[in-house]
C-alpha cells in the first residue's frame, strides 16, 4: 500500500512539474521512467504499458494490483516492488487515463468506475 | 641450413591434411540439414503437454510482447489463412512426442514439407522459433485453463 501511495505522489509531481511535453507520449513516457532510475528500450517499456492497459481493459489483469505484477515480471530483475509501481503510475496517465480509477482504488480510495461505455443498464439490469 | 629432414615431414603433413580434405568432400554434408532435438523446433515445444490455448495464455502474460506481435502479424492475414494457422497448430498439439519430432525434422529436411508456410512464412513463429520464449511458456502452461478461445482474438 506504501508502495501505492509513493507511486501516486509521484504521479502527482510529476504533473505538477509540468515538465516540456514531446510530441511524442512513449518519449515523455522515457523520461519519466529515468526520474525513477527505470531505463531499458523505449519502445519495449512503451510497448509494455500499452499492454499492461490493454490488459486492465479486458479484465484480465482485475486491478493494480494484478497489473503491477504483470509490470514487474516485464521489468529487468533487479527493478523493485516500487519501480514496478512507479512505471504503472506513470504509464496508465499516459497511455490509459480511463483506468486512473485502478490506482485511486488501489490506494484504499472508494471509486466508482466510469459509466459503462455501452450504456446505462437496463431496468431490468438494474439492482434493488 | 636446409633440413631436409624437417621439409620431408612438412611434406607428409600436407599430403595428410589434403587427404583429410578429400575425405571430408567425399562425405555427404546431408547431416548439416538435419534437424535435432531442438530444431527446427525447441525441445520443450516437442515435450509440452499444454494445450495450445494453455501454451498461448502463458505465452500472453511472460513474452508479451512476442506475443503481441504474432497477434498482430496474424491479424493482418486473410481469414482462410488465420484458420488454417489455428488448424495446423491444434494439429500439432494432438501429436505426441515421437510424431512432433517427426514432424520437426520433415520440416527440417523439405522446405516444402510446412505447406502452411507458403501462405504465412512466420505462421508459427510463437511455437517454434525462439527457444526462451517456449521456455518461458511451457514452465507454467499447465496453470491456464485447458480451452480458452480468448488467445486468438486477442486483437479484436
Amino acid at each position: 500500500m506504501k508502495a501505492v501511495t509513493i507511486a501516486l505522489a509521484a504521479v502527482a509531481v510529476a504533473l505538477g512539474l509540468a515538465a516540456p511535453a514531446n510530441a511524442d507520449p512513449d518519449t515523455d513516457f522515457t523520461n519519466a521512467l529515468h526520474t525513477h532510475g527505470i531505463y531499458g528500450q523505449k519502445d519495449y517499456n512503451a510497448w509494455i504499458a500499452k499492454i499492461a492497459c490493454k490488459r486492465l481493459d479486458r479484465g484480465l489483469d482485475k486491478d493494480a494490483f494484478a497489473s503491477a505484477e504483470f509490470v514487474s515480471d516485464q521489468l529487468n530483475r533487479d527493478t523493485s516492488t516500487e519501480q514496478a509501481w512507479q512505471f504503472l503510475g506513470l504509464a496508465i496517465p499516459i497511455y490509459c487515463p480511463a483506468k486512473q480509477y485502478v490506482l485511486q482504488q488501489a490506494a484504499g480510495q472508494p471509486v466508482a468506475p466510469p459509466a459503462d461505455p455501452s450504456g446505462p443498464a437496463l431496468p431490468a439490469e438494474q439492482a434493488g | 641450413m636446409f633440413n631436409l629432414k624437417r621439409s620431408k615431414l612438412w611434406l607428409r603433413a600436407g599430403v595428410g591434411a589434403l587427404a583429410t580434405g578429400a575425405v571430408l568432400a567425399t562425405t555427404p554434408a546431408l547431416a548439416a540439414a538435419d534437424s535435432t532435438d531442438n530444431y527446427p523446433i525447441p525441445n520443450r515445444m516437442l515435450k509440452t503437454t499444454c494445450t495450445v490455448d494453455q501454451y498461448m495464455a502463458a505465452a500472453r502474460d511472460t513474452s508479451p510482447v512476442y506475443y503481441e506481435r504474432y497477434m498482430i502479424d496474424y491479424n493482418n492475414r486473410p481469414a482462410d489463412v488465420q484458420q488454417g494457422a489455428r488448424d495446423r497448430i491444434s494439429w500439432f498439439f494432438s501429436l505426441d512426442y515421437p510424431a512432433r519430432r517427426q514432424y520437426s525434422e520433415n520440416t527440417a529436411t523439405n522446405v516444402y514439407y510446412e505447406q502452411m508456410a507458403t501462405r504465412w512464412g512466420n505462421w508459427a513463429k510463437l511455437f517454434f522459433n525462439n527457444k526462451g520464449v517456449v521456455a518461458h511458456a511451457t514452465d507454467v502452461c499447465n496453470e491456464y485453463p485447458v480451452s480458452d478461445p480468448s488467445v486468438w482474438t486477442w486483437m479484436l
